[in-house]
């Protein structure tokens, strides 16, 4: 989930859709909506048609990959939304050397405006640096 | 005393909430004109549906606990139910806006619809044979997908929170309406057009139906307050 992730991050949502993630770099949706909203939706589609399928099939593997993909969802909302972005102040003092790394390594990610030229496109795996960065200081 | 036991949980539901509206701090008094358009405009396809079970047989009611008014297969009961229940639940709304700062919930929005359309559209797609679970099930995610990403209403988390808190009313006034204290329910289903997953005896469908029935309240209550008394915006 992780590299599939970090490749429609860097490919579709930085590539192709960018039209849908621009508002989240720079901010020129009004209100807390944003149209990079729009990716829970579609990532939502093949979420029930995978869960759909497998439960169709006995609840195979299909099902799980799917129930899988609304947990990743879920995950993402949490860290992505929650911690990163603070949508409301939830663990905004952690000293946990983790949770800094994957901060500091998406806000370095967002000091990139535009379309092209970004880094850090991972969200709960980024370049080791950061880690080094925060883990070396929890010593 | 029993032909009146609907009419008495529609007015025990609304008399406290309508007398309280009164009070100096509350004054939702001033938003009655703005609930009733609201609450007839979400009633009709609301109606529409329970003609259409009723007349189907996805449902049924005992008139042993109805004053004997019937109109268009209806027992008048119902009809009020589509009043009484959104009044107590928008009333609700209004006070919890009013006297807390509740804003911050809207945090929860995308989790919350990318959670609900997700479950509401595989159950609509598994049991699309139960009229009442792909009704419903369909009914909640076209609304919240329309008032998440046509109206961006930024209030889903809080509403969705209310609700939550409005369950306290709902178990007791459903509880009953589905047979519970009772000698047999008020409110009969088909078990072939629902899931039969009953929360005590109220059948799960009611649960995710009144969270539909009270989104499009608060969505149409907060369009017609005048734009001044609307708070959130």
């Amino acid at each position: 989930m992780e590299g599939a992730t970090w490749f429609i991050h860097k490919y579709i949502m930085h590539g192709l859709l960018w039209v849908l993630h621009h508002d989240h770099h720079d901010h020129s949706t009004e209100g807390p909506f944003e149209k990079n909203d729009y990716f829970f939706v579609i990532f939502a589609l093949p979420a029930i048609a995978l869960i759909y399928f497998g439960s169709l099939n006995y609840f195979n593997y299909l099902f799980y990959i799917g129930l899988a993909i609304t947990f990743y969802g879920i995950a993402y909302f949490l860290v992505h939304d929650i911690f990163i972005h603070q949508r409301f102040k939830y663990l905004a003092n952690t000293q946990n050397p983790y949770l800094l790394a994957i901060r500091r390594a998406h806000k370095q990610h967002h000091k990139h405006l535009g379309k092209e030229k970004g880094e850090c496109f991972g969200f709960l795996y980024v370049p080791l640096k950061y880690f080094k960065m925060y883990y070396k200081n929890a010593k | 005393m029993k032909p009146y036991t609907y009419l008495l949980i529609n007015l025990l539901t609304i008399s406290v909430c309508f007398i309280f509206s009164f009070d100096k701090k509350i004054q939702f008094n001033k938003h009655f004109p703005a609930f009733l358009k609201a609450s007839v405009l979400v009633a009709i396809p609301f109606i529409a549906w329970d003609i259409w079970f009723t007349a189907h047989q996805v449902w049924w009611f005992n008139t042993a606990y109805t004053t004997g008014l019937i109109l268009l297969g209806l027992p008048i009961e119902e009809w009020l139910f589509f009043i009484c229940i959104p009044f107590s639940c928008v009333f609700t709304y209004f006070c919890l806006d009013k006297f807390f700062n509740l804003r911050w919930l809207s945090a929860f929005n995308n989790i919350i619809v990318f959670v609900s359309v997700i479950v509401c559209v595989v159950v609509a797609l598994l049991h699309h044979d139960k009229a009442y679970t792909f009704v419903t099930a369909i009914a909640t995610a076209t609304t919240l997908i329309y008032l998440h990403f046509m109206v961006r209403a930024p209030w889903i988390g809080q509403a969705s929170f209310v609700f939550a808190i409005l369950m306290l009313g709902f178990f007791p006034v459903n509880g009953v309406l589905t047979g519970a204290g009772l000698d047999s329910p008020i409110v009969n289903y088909n078990p072939k057009n629902f899931l039969n997953i009953r929360m005590l005896t109220i059948p799960i469908e009611d649960a995710v139906y009144g969270y539909t029935q009270f989104l499009l309240n608060i969505y149409l209550f907060k369009i017609f307050q005048k734009p001044a008394d609307n708070c959130e915006k």
